[in-house]
Protein backbone atom coordinates (compact mmCIF):
# COMPACT_ATOMS: atom_id res chain seq x y z
CA UNK A 1 0.00 0.00 0.00
CA UNK A 2 2.70 2.34 0.78
CA UNK A 3 4.56 1.62 -2.57
CA UNK A 4 1.34 2.55 -4.25
CA UNK A 5 0.93 5.82 -2.48
CA UNK A 6 4.16 6.98 -3.55
CA UNK A 7 3.33 5.88 -6.93
CA UNK A 8 0.27 7.99 -6.69
CA UNK A 9 2.56 11.09 -4.96
CA UNK A 10 4.32 10.94 -7.75
CA UNK A 11 2.09 11.03 -10.44
CA UNK A 12 0.24 13.96 -8.74
CA UNK A 13 3.59 15.75 -8.01
CA UNK A 14 4.44 15.08 -12.74
CA UNK A 15 1.12 16.33 -12.99
CA UNK A 16 1.42 19.45 -11.60
CA UNK A 17 5.17 19.99 -12.81
CA UNK A 18 3.89 21.88 -15.68
CA UNK A 19 1.23 24.46 -14.26
CA UNK A 20 0.88 26.26 -17.01
CA UNK A 21 -0.10 23.30 -19.03
CA UNK A 22 -2.30 21.53 -16.43
CA UNK A 23 -3.85 25.14 -16.23
CA UNK A 24 -4.79 25.21 -19.84
CA UNK A 25 -5.75 21.83 -20.40
CA UNK A 26 -8.20 21.80 -17.60
CA UNK A 27 -9.67 25.09 -19.03
CA UNK A 28 -10.11 23.62 -22.39
CA UNK A 29 -11.81 20.55 -20.80
CA UNK A 30 -14.35 22.96 -19.14
CA UNK A 31 -15.24 24.66 -21.78
CA UNK A 32 -15.85 21.68 -24.19
CA UNK A 33 -17.99 20.58 -20.60
CA UNK A 34 -19.95 23.82 -21.09
CA UNK A 35 -20.16 23.37 -24.95
CA UNK A 36 -23.03 20.33 -23.78
CA UNK A 37 -24.67 21.68 -21.03
CA UNK A 38 -25.39 24.51 -23.80
CA UNK A 39 -26.10 21.66 -26.31
CA UNK A 40 -28.71 20.36 -23.39
CA UNK A 41 -30.46 23.69 -21.99
CA UNK A 42 -31.08 24.62 -26.00
CA UNK A 43 -32.13 20.92 -26.45
CA UNK A 44 -34.45 20.99 -23.37
CA UNK A 45 -35.87 24.41 -23.80
CA UNK A 46 -36.98 23.55 -27.58
CA UNK A 47 -38.24 20.08 -26.75
CA UNK A 48 -39.50 20.31 -23.19
CA UNK A 49 -39.83 17.09 -21.36
CA UNK A 50 -38.55 13.69 -23.22
CA UNK A 51 -39.82 10.64 -21.38
CA UNK A 52 -39.41 11.70 -17.85
CA UNK A 53 -36.36 13.61 -18.47
CA UNK A 54 -35.65 17.65 -17.99
CA UNK A 55 -33.32 19.92 -18.09
CA UNK A 56 -31.72 20.17 -14.49
CA UNK A 57 -31.96 16.05 -14.58
CA UNK A 58 -30.00 15.70 -17.62
CA UNK A 59 -27.09 18.28 -16.16
CA UNK A 60 -27.21 16.01 -12.66
CA UNK A 61 -26.65 12.90 -15.14
CA UNK A 62 -23.77 14.80 -16.75
CA UNK A 63 -22.33 15.70 -13.38
CA UNK A 64 -22.25 12.27 -12.49
CA UNK A 65 -20.44 11.43 -15.57
CA UNK A 66 -18.01 14.26 -15.31
CA UNK A 67 -17.20 13.73 -12.30
CA UNK A 68 -16.72 9.92 -12.52
CA UNK A 69 -14.78 10.13 -15.88
CA UNK A 70 -12.76 12.62 -14.37
CA UNK A 71 -11.30 9.91 -11.88
CA UNK A 72 -11.50 6.94 -14.19
CA UNK A 73 -9.85 8.73 -17.11
CA UNK A 74 -8.08 11.46 -15.25
CA UNK A 75 -6.35 10.07 -11.77
CA UNK A 76 -6.02 6.57 -12.95
CA UNK A 77 -5.36 7.32 -16.66
CA UNK A 78 -3.66 4.28 -17.23
CA UNK A 79 -7.29 2.25 -17.63
CA UNK A 80 -7.58 3.88 -20.91
CA UNK A 81 -4.78 2.67 -22.52
CA UNK A 82 -4.25 -1.01 -21.07
CA UNK A 83 -4.63 -2.02 -24.16
CA UNK A 84 -2.05 -0.31 -26.03
CA UNK A 85 0.30 -0.93 -23.31
CA UNK A 86 -0.28 -5.23 -23.69
CA UNK A 87 -0.20 -5.23 -27.53
CA UNK A 88 2.88 -2.98 -27.47
CA UNK A 89 4.95 -4.58 -24.41
CA UNK A 90 5.24 -2.19 -22.36
CA UNK A 91 4.12 -3.80 -18.98
CA UNK A 92 7.93 -4.94 -18.46
CA UNK A 93 8.57 -2.21 -16.07
CA UNK A 94 5.65 -2.47 -13.87
CA UNK A 95 6.27 -6.45 -13.93
CA UNK A 96 9.66 -6.06 -11.98
CA UNK A 97 8.23 -3.95 -9.27
CA UNK A 98 6.73 -5.65 -5.83
CA UNK A 99 3.32 -4.01 -6.16
CA UNK A 100 -0.09 -5.56 -7.19
CA UNK A 101 0.63 -4.74 -10.88
CA UNK A 102 -2.56 -3.43 -12.23
CA UNK A 103 -2.96 -1.36 -9.38
CA UNK A 104 0.55 0.74 -9.85
CA UNK A 105 -0.89 0.85 -13.33
CA UNK A 106 -3.80 2.64 -12.76
CA UNK A 107 -2.04 5.40 -10.13
CA UNK A 108 0.97 5.48 -12.07
CA UNK A 109 -0.22 8.52 -14.75
CA UNK A 110 -2.42 11.26 -14.58
CA UNK A 111 -4.35 13.02 -17.67
CA UNK A 112 -4.60 16.74 -16.88
CA UNK A 113 -6.94 17.43 -19.40
CA UNK A 114 -9.59 14.96 -17.19
CA UNK A 115 -8.88 16.46 -14.29
CA UNK A 116 -11.03 19.15 -15.84
CA UNK A 117 -13.94 16.63 -15.80
CA UNK A 118 -13.52 16.31 -12.28
CA UNK A 119 -12.99 19.94 -11.43
CA UNK A 120 -16.14 20.68 -13.91
CA UNK A 121 -18.37 17.81 -12.61
CA UNK A 122 -18.28 19.05 -8.80
CA UNK A 123 -18.87 23.06 -10.19
CA UNK A 124 -21.90 21.58 -12.03
CA UNK A 125 -23.43 19.56 -9.62
CA UNK A 126 -22.52 22.34 -6.51
CA UNK A 127 -24.82 24.45 -9.16
CA UNK A 128 -28.29 22.74 -9.96
CA UNK A 129 -30.67 22.39 -7.12
CA UNK A 130 -30.55 22.88 -3.72
CA UNK A 131 -28.54 20.58 -1.97
CA UNK A 132 -28.60 18.84 1.73
CA UNK A 133 -25.48 16.76 3.67
CA UNK A 134 -27.59 13.80 2.47
CA UNK A 135 -27.46 14.25 -0.99
CA UNK A 136 -24.45 15.14 -1.23
CA UNK A 137 -23.50 12.20 0.49
CA UNK A 138 -25.15 10.16 -1.90
CA UNK A 139 -23.22 12.77 -4.96
CA UNK A 140 -20.43 11.63 -3.87
CA UNK A 141 -21.70 7.75 -3.26
CA UNK A 142 -22.71 7.46 -6.73
CA UNK A 143 -19.41 9.06 -8.69
CA UNK A 144 -17.06 6.64 -6.32
CA UNK A 145 -19.44 3.53 -7.72
CA UNK A 146 -19.50 4.92 -11.26
CA UNK A 147 -16.11 5.43 -11.35
CA UNK A 148 -15.00 1.74 -9.90
CA UNK A 149 -17.53 0.68 -12.80
CA UNK A 150 -16.09 2.63 -15.46
CA UNK A 151 -12.44 2.13 -14.58
CA UNK A 152 -13.17 -2.02 -14.39
CA UNK A 153 -15.02 -1.78 -17.54
CA UNK A 154 -12.02 -0.10 -19.70
CA UNK A 155 -9.20 -2.35 -17.68
CA UNK A 156 -11.84 -5.28 -18.70
CA UNK A 157 -12.10 -4.37 -22.68
CA UNK A 158 -8.24 -3.03 -23.02
CA UNK A 159 -7.10 -6.18 -21.31
CA UNK A 160 -9.13 -8.23 -24.22
CA UNK A 161 -5.75 -7.41 -26.36
CA UNK A 162 -4.13 -9.81 -24.62
CA UNK A 163 -6.37 -11.97 -26.03
CA UNK A 164 -6.84 -10.79 -29.48
CA UNK A 165 -3.42 -9.18 -30.13
CA UNK A 166 -5.70 -5.88 -30.89
CA UNK A 167 -7.08 -2.92 -29.13
CA UNK A 168 -9.67 -1.61 -31.81
CA UNK A 169 -11.83 -3.38 -29.00
CA UNK A 170 -10.92 -1.30 -26.03
CA UNK A 171 -11.01 1.55 -28.13
CA UNK A 172 -14.64 1.14 -29.08
CA UNK A 173 -15.79 -0.01 -26.23
CA UNK A 174 -14.55 3.33 -24.25
CA UNK A 175 -15.94 5.45 -27.10
CA UNK A 176 -19.31 3.65 -27.00
CA UNK A 177 -19.42 3.56 -22.84
CA UNK A 178 -18.73 7.66 -22.62
CA UNK A 179 -21.17 8.31 -26.07
CA UNK A 180 -24.12 6.04 -24.63
CA UNK A 181 -23.55 7.50 -20.89
CA UNK A 182 -24.32 10.84 -22.06
CA UNK A 183 -27.34 10.30 -23.19
CA UNK A 184 -30.44 9.10 -20.95
CA UNK A 185 -31.46 5.79 -21.10
CA UNK A 186 -35.08 6.16 -21.39
CA UNK A 187 -34.87 7.60 -24.98
CA UNK A 188 -33.67 4.66 -26.17
CA UNK A 189 -36.13 1.47 -26.35
CA UNK A 190 -36.18 -2.92 -27.09
CA UNK A 191 -31.85 -4.34 -27.65
CA UNK A 192 -30.08 -1.23 -27.84
CA UNK A 193 -31.72 -0.23 -23.67
CA UNK A 194 -31.06 -4.39 -22.58
CA UNK A 195 -27.60 -3.54 -24.01
CA UNK A 196 -27.12 -0.34 -21.74
CA UNK A 197 -27.80 -2.43 -18.77
CA UNK A 198 -25.63 -5.34 -19.36
CA UNK A 199 -22.56 -6.10 -22.26
CA UNK A 200 -22.03 -1.68 -22.57
CA UNK A 201 -23.25 -0.70 -19.07
CA UNK A 202 -23.98 2.75 -19.67
CA UNK A 203 -27.21 3.15 -17.94
CA UNK A 204 -25.02 2.39 -14.43
CA UNK A 205 -22.80 4.96 -15.06
CA UNK A 206 -25.41 7.95 -16.17
CA UNK A 207 -28.97 7.23 -15.52
CA UNK A 208 -29.70 5.25 -12.80
CA UNK A 209 -26.72 7.33 -10.44
CA UNK A 210 -28.89 10.92 -11.74
CA UNK A 211 -31.96 8.89 -10.41
CA UNK A 212 -30.73 7.49 -7.01
CA UNK A 213 -29.38 11.38 -6.87
CA UNK A 214 -32.97 12.46 -6.84
CA UNK A 215 -34.81 9.80 -5.46
CA UNK A 216 -32.63 7.61 -3.26
CA UNK A 217 -33.59 3.69 -2.76
CA UNK A 218 -31.83 1.61 -1.15
CA UNK A 219 -32.44 -1.31 -3.59
CA UNK A 220 -31.32 0.46 -6.57
CA UNK A 221 -28.08 2.04 -4.94
CA UNK A 222 -27.20 -1.89 -3.87
CA UNK A 223 -27.62 -2.96 -7.42
CA UNK A 224 -25.15 0.05 -8.85
CA UNK A 225 -22.48 -0.92 -6.18
CA UNK A 226 -23.45 -4.92 -7.20
CA UNK A 227 -22.37 -3.89 -10.91
CA UNK A 228 -19.38 -1.80 -10.18
CA UNK A 229 -17.71 -4.63 -8.05
CA UNK A 230 -18.90 -7.49 -10.64
CA UNK A 231 -16.83 -5.27 -14.00
CA UNK A 232 -14.11 -4.27 -11.37
CA UNK A 233 -13.52 -7.72 -10.54
CA UNK A 234 -14.49 -9.20 -13.78
CA UNK A 235 -11.43 -6.42 -15.00
CA UNK A 236 -8.97 -7.59 -12.36
CA UNK A 237 -9.40 -11.05 -13.61
CA UNK A 238 -9.33 -10.36 -16.97
CA UNK A 239 -6.13 -8.35 -16.34
CA UNK A 240 -4.79 -11.02 -13.96
CA UNK A 241 -5.68 -14.24 -16.69
CA UNK A 242 -4.47 -11.91 -19.87
CA UNK A 243 -0.55 -11.08 -18.16
CA UNK A 244 -0.14 -14.75 -18.49
CA UNK A 245 -0.37 -14.61 -22.09
CA UNK A 246 1.98 -11.76 -22.02
CA UNK A 247 5.07 -11.32 -24.42
CA UNK A 248 7.29 -8.10 -22.81
CA UNK A 249 8.47 -5.74 -25.59
CA UNK A 250 11.99 -7.06 -25.81
CA UNK A 251 12.27 -7.19 -29.80
CA UNK A 252 13.82 -10.59 -29.16
CA UNK A 253 10.82 -12.44 -27.95
CA UNK A 254 9.02 -11.31 -30.94
CA UNK A 255 8.12 -14.20 -33.68
CA UNK B 1 4.76 15.62 -61.09
CA UNK B 2 3.37 17.68 -63.83
CA UNK B 3 0.63 20.06 -64.22
CA UNK B 4 -2.18 18.82 -60.75
CA UNK B 5 -1.93 15.23 -61.37
CA UNK B 6 -0.18 15.31 -58.16
CA UNK B 7 -3.45 16.46 -56.44
CA UNK B 8 -5.40 13.33 -57.90
CA UNK B 9 -2.37 10.96 -57.29
CA UNK B 10 -2.00 12.46 -53.36
CA UNK B 11 -6.01 11.60 -53.49
CA UNK B 12 -6.12 8.31 -55.32
CA UNK B 13 -3.28 6.83 -52.68
CA UNK B 14 -5.02 7.97 -49.97
CA UNK B 15 -8.55 6.07 -51.02
CA UNK B 16 -6.59 3.35 -52.28
CA UNK B 17 -4.60 3.05 -48.20
CA UNK B 18 -8.66 3.31 -46.98
CA UNK B 19 -9.66 1.01 -48.42
CA UNK B 20 -7.28 -1.18 -47.91
CA UNK B 21 -7.27 -1.15 -44.37
CA UNK B 22 -10.70 -2.69 -44.23
CA UNK B 23 -10.95 -2.73 -40.63
CA UNK B 24 -10.43 0.47 -39.99
CA UNK B 25 -12.92 0.71 -41.84
CA UNK B 26 -15.31 -1.23 -40.50
CA UNK B 27 -14.55 0.34 -36.78
CA UNK B 28 -15.66 3.58 -38.75
CA UNK B 29 -18.66 2.65 -39.51
CA UNK B 30 -19.59 0.66 -36.48
CA UNK B 31 -18.75 3.91 -34.61
CA UNK B 32 -21.01 5.96 -36.91
CA UNK B 33 -23.88 3.57 -36.43
CA UNK B 34 -23.53 4.00 -32.68
CA UNK B 35 -23.47 7.45 -33.02
CA UNK B 36 -26.25 7.81 -35.40
CA UNK B 37 -28.58 5.46 -33.25
CA UNK B 38 -27.76 7.47 -30.35
CA UNK B 39 -28.51 10.76 -31.76
CA UNK B 40 -31.61 9.90 -33.70
CA UNK B 41 -32.98 7.87 -30.68
CA UNK B 42 -32.93 11.16 -28.41
CA UNK B 43 -34.39 13.64 -31.48
CA UNK B 44 -36.78 11.29 -32.87
CA UNK B 45 -38.22 10.50 -28.60
CA UNK B 46 -37.87 14.72 -28.67
CA UNK B 47 -40.27 14.64 -31.48
CA UNK B 48 -42.52 11.65 -30.36
CA UNK B 49 -42.99 13.95 -27.45
CA UNK B 50 -44.13 17.23 -29.38
CA UNK B 51 -46.89 15.98 -30.95
CA UNK B 52 -44.74 14.67 -34.38
CA UNK B 53 -42.61 17.62 -34.63
CA UNK B 54 -39.79 19.67 -34.13
CA UNK B 55 -38.43 22.84 -35.43
CA UNK B 56 -40.67 21.95 -38.26
CA UNK B 57 -38.80 18.13 -38.80
CA UNK B 58 -40.92 15.01 -38.85
CA UNK B 59 -39.29 11.77 -37.11
CA UNK B 60 -38.19 10.80 -41.02
CA UNK B 61 -36.89 13.98 -41.24
CA UNK B 62 -34.60 14.17 -38.57
CA UNK B 63 -33.36 10.45 -39.07
CA UNK B 64 -31.97 11.73 -42.21
CA UNK B 65 -30.88 14.64 -40.77
CA UNK B 66 -28.79 13.35 -37.93
CA UNK B 67 -27.75 10.26 -40.15
CA UNK B 68 -26.17 12.99 -42.84
CA UNK B 69 -24.66 15.22 -40.11
CA UNK B 70 -22.97 12.23 -38.10
CA UNK B 71 -21.68 10.96 -42.12
CA UNK B 72 -19.87 14.11 -42.31
CA UNK B 73 -18.69 14.31 -38.73
CA UNK B 74 -17.56 10.72 -38.14
CA UNK B 75 -15.70 10.60 -41.97
CA UNK B 76 -13.29 13.19 -41.01
CA UNK B 77 -10.43 12.39 -38.71
CA UNK B 78 -11.16 14.03 -35.38
CA UNK B 79 -7.71 15.30 -34.26
CA UNK B 80 -6.95 16.47 -37.43
CA UNK B 81 -5.76 20.03 -36.61
CA UNK B 82 -3.68 18.74 -33.70
CA UNK B 83 -2.06 16.17 -36.23
CA UNK B 84 -1.37 18.86 -38.57
CA UNK B 85 0.13 21.36 -35.47
CA UNK B 86 2.18 18.77 -34.50
CA UNK B 87 3.77 18.10 -38.17
CA UNK B 88 3.95 22.17 -38.36
CA UNK B 89 5.62 22.53 -34.79
CA UNK B 90 8.06 19.87 -35.07
CA UNK B 91 9.30 21.00 -38.05
CA UNK B 92 8.26 17.58 -39.94
CA UNK B 93 6.39 20.22 -42.25
CA UNK B 94 9.86 21.38 -43.71
CA UNK B 95 10.30 17.93 -45.67
CA UNK B 96 7.05 18.48 -47.68
CA UNK B 97 8.63 22.14 -48.72
CA UNK B 98 10.98 19.83 -50.83
CA UNK B 99 8.19 18.45 -52.97
CA UNK B 100 7.62 20.69 -56.60
CA UNK B 101 3.96 20.86 -54.95
CA UNK B 102 2.01 23.27 -52.85
CA UNK B 103 2.28 21.44 -49.23
CA UNK B 104 -1.21 22.38 -48.58
CA UNK B 105 -2.50 21.69 -51.62
CA UNK B 106 -1.48 17.75 -51.62
CA UNK B 107 -2.11 17.57 -47.97
CA UNK B 108 -5.30 18.15 -48.83
CA UNK B 109 -6.24 16.28 -51.63
CA UNK B 110 -4.69 13.63 -49.58
CA UNK B 111 -6.93 14.65 -46.45
CA UNK B 112 -10.15 14.23 -49.10
CA UNK B 113 -9.31 10.99 -51.00
CA UNK B 114 -8.84 9.47 -47.05
CA UNK B 115 -12.60 10.92 -46.50
CA UNK B 116 -14.43 10.61 -49.03
CA UNK B 117 -14.42 6.41 -48.99
CA UNK B 118 -15.47 6.80 -45.72
CA UNK B 119 -17.61 9.26 -46.10
CA UNK B 120 -19.49 7.12 -49.03
CA UNK B 121 -19.56 4.35 -46.69
CA UNK B 122 -21.00 6.17 -43.79
CA UNK B 123 -23.56 7.84 -46.13
CA UNK B 124 -24.81 4.35 -47.88
CA UNK B 125 -25.01 2.92 -44.03
CA UNK B 126 -26.90 5.93 -43.10
CA UNK B 127 -29.28 5.77 -45.88
CA UNK B 128 -30.36 1.91 -45.37
CA UNK B 129 -30.33 2.56 -41.26
CA UNK B 130 -32.85 5.64 -41.71
CA UNK B 131 -35.20 3.70 -44.52
CA UNK B 132 -35.28 1.08 -41.74
CA UNK B 133 -35.83 2.69 -38.66
CA UNK B 134 -38.10 5.38 -39.90
CA UNK B 135 -38.98 5.17 -43.81
CA UNK B 136 -37.66 6.59 -47.29
CA UNK B 137 -36.01 9.87 -47.65
CA UNK B 138 -38.60 12.91 -47.86
CA UNK B 139 -38.00 14.46 -50.85
CA UNK B 140 -36.07 12.21 -53.46
CA UNK B 141 -35.31 15.28 -55.78
CA UNK B 142 -32.91 17.22 -52.35
CA UNK B 143 -31.51 13.77 -51.57
CA UNK B 144 -29.80 13.77 -55.00
CA UNK B 145 -28.35 17.59 -54.16
CA UNK B 146 -27.46 16.39 -50.58
CA UNK B 147 -24.94 13.96 -52.51
CA UNK B 148 -22.75 16.85 -53.78
CA UNK B 149 -23.49 18.92 -50.69
CA UNK B 150 -21.83 15.96 -48.55
CA UNK B 151 -18.75 16.65 -50.59
CA UNK B 152 -18.44 20.40 -50.08
CA UNK B 153 -19.46 19.99 -46.87
CA UNK B 154 -16.04 18.13 -45.52
CA UNK B 155 -13.87 20.03 -48.28
CA UNK B 156 -15.48 22.97 -46.29
CA UNK B 157 -14.36 21.32 -43.20
CA UNK B 158 -11.09 20.32 -44.48
CA UNK B 159 -9.94 23.64 -45.76
CA UNK B 160 -11.38 25.17 -42.24
CA UNK B 161 -9.51 23.25 -39.97
CA UNK B 162 -6.08 23.23 -42.21
CA UNK B 163 -6.66 27.07 -41.67
CA UNK B 164 -7.11 26.65 -38.00
CA UNK B 165 -4.23 24.14 -37.80
CA UNK B 166 -1.91 26.82 -39.53
CA UNK B 167 -1.91 28.62 -36.50
CA UNK B 168 1.47 27.00 -35.49
CA UNK B 169 3.26 28.14 -37.59
CA UNK B 170 2.80 31.04 -34.99
CA UNK B 171 2.54 29.33 -31.85
CA UNK B 172 4.62 26.05 -32.62
CA UNK B 173 1.32 23.66 -31.40
CA UNK B 174 -2.35 23.65 -31.94
CA UNK B 175 -2.88 21.51 -29.15
CA UNK B 176 -6.02 21.31 -27.81
CA UNK B 177 -7.57 23.46 -30.66
CA UNK B 178 -9.85 20.87 -32.34
CA UNK B 179 -11.39 20.10 -29.47
CA UNK B 180 -13.17 23.21 -29.32
CA UNK B 181 -12.98 23.99 -33.33
CA UNK B 182 -15.36 20.66 -33.05
CA UNK B 183 -18.11 21.76 -30.67
CA UNK B 184 -18.45 24.75 -32.89
CA UNK B 185 -19.13 22.51 -35.94
CA UNK B 186 -21.46 20.72 -33.46
CA UNK B 187 -23.99 23.31 -32.41
CA UNK B 188 -23.09 26.25 -35.05
CA UNK B 189 -22.72 23.96 -37.51
CA UNK B 190 -25.93 21.98 -36.51
CA UNK B 191 -24.31 18.54 -35.58
CA UNK B 192 -26.57 18.09 -32.90
CA UNK B 193 -29.36 20.26 -33.54
CA UNK B 194 -31.00 21.16 -36.45
CA UNK B 195 -30.18 24.95 -36.53
CA UNK B 196 -33.84 25.96 -36.74
CA UNK B 197 -34.43 24.52 -33.51
CA UNK B 198 -31.64 26.99 -31.73
CA UNK B 199 -32.79 30.21 -30.08
CA UNK B 200 -33.40 33.05 -32.82
CA UNK B 201 -30.53 35.43 -32.49
CA UNK B 202 -28.25 32.08 -32.38
CA UNK B 203 -29.71 30.88 -35.88
CA UNK B 204 -28.98 34.00 -37.00
CA UNK B 205 -25.01 33.80 -35.48
CA UNK B 206 -24.77 30.28 -36.88
CA UNK B 207 -26.35 31.47 -40.08
CA UNK B 208 -22.92 34.00 -41.13
CA UNK B 209 -20.63 31.33 -40.09
CA UNK B 210 -18.71 28.64 -42.48
CA UNK B 211 -19.69 25.60 -39.68
CA UNK B 212 -23.48 25.24 -41.36
CA UNK B 213 -21.69 24.77 -44.73
CA UNK B 214 -20.12 21.43 -43.23
CA UNK B 215 -22.91 19.87 -41.63
CA UNK B 216 -26.19 21.60 -41.58
CA UNK B 217 -26.44 22.01 -45.48
CA UNK B 218 -26.41 18.42 -46.57
CA UNK B 219 -28.28 17.24 -43.64
CA UNK B 220 -31.01 19.72 -44.61
CA UNK B 221 -31.42 18.71 -48.22
CA UNK B 222 -31.54 14.95 -47.34
CA UNK B 223 -34.41 15.71 -44.31
CA UNK B 224 -36.25 16.61 -47.49
CA UNK B 225 -36.10 20.63 -48.01
CA UNK B 226 -35.32 21.19 -51.94
CA UNK B 227 -33.37 24.63 -51.23
CA UNK B 228 -30.43 24.47 -54.14
CA UNK B 229 -29.18 27.87 -52.74
CA UNK B 230 -27.35 25.86 -49.93
CA UNK B 231 -25.29 24.43 -52.72
CA UNK B 232 -24.07 27.93 -53.68
CA UNK B 233 -23.76 28.95 -50.30
CA UNK B 234 -21.22 26.08 -49.60
CA UNK B 235 -19.26 26.48 -52.99
CA UNK B 236 -18.69 30.40 -51.25
CA UNK B 237 -17.43 29.02 -48.23
CA UNK B 238 -14.85 26.76 -50.31
CA UNK B 239 -13.67 29.67 -52.36
CA UNK B 240 -13.15 31.85 -49.06
CA UNK B 241 -11.89 29.07 -46.37
CA UNK B 242 -9.17 27.38 -49.50
CA UNK B 243 -7.94 31.16 -50.15
CA UNK B 244 -7.87 31.60 -46.46
CA UNK B 245 -5.80 28.47 -45.49
CA UNK B 246 -3.87 29.00 -48.95
CA UNK B 247 -2.75 32.69 -47.36
CA UNK B 248 -1.92 31.06 -43.47
CA UNK B 249 0.12 28.91 -45.02
CA UNK B 250 2.09 30.96 -47.31
CA UNK B 251 2.58 33.48 -45.29
CA UNK B 252 3.91 30.52 -42.17
CA UNK B 253 5.77 28.63 -44.97
CA UNK B 254 7.88 31.91 -45.00
CA UNK B 255 8.28 31.99 -41.48
CA UNK B 256 9.43 28.61 -40.91
CA UNK B 257 12.27 27.13 -39.01
CA UNK B 258 14.00 24.12 -38.86
CA UNK B 259 16.40 23.07 -36.43
CA UNK B 260 19.51 21.47 -38.56
CA UNK B 261 19.31 24.49 -41.30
Amino acid sequence: MRGLLATLRNAVAEARANRAALVSQVAIMVVNDIVWVVFWILFFRRVGTVRGWDGERILLLLSVLTCAGGIALGVLANARRVGNMAVDGDLDGVLALPVPPLAHLLVRRMEAVNIGDLVFGIALFASIGSHTVARTAVFAGVVIAVATLLTGFLVLTGSLAFFIGRNEGGELGFHAMVLLGSYPVDVFAGAVKVVLYTVVPAAFVSSVPARLIEDFDVVRALGLAGVAGLFAFAGWATFTLGLRRYTSGSVWTRP
Amino acid sequence: MTGNRWAGEAARTAALRVLAERGGLAVTLVFYVLVTVVLASLWRAAVGANGGSVAGYSVVAITWYVAMTEATTVSIRQRLISDVGRDIGSGAIAVELLRPAPVLGVRLAGELGHVLPRLAACVVTGGVLSTMVSGPPPEPAALALALPSLVLAVACNLAAQYAFAGAAFWLRDAGSAWFLYQKLVFILGGMLIPLEALPDWMHRVASVLPFRAMSYSPARLASGHFEPVLLVEQAGWLVLLLAGAAAIFRAGERRLQVVGG
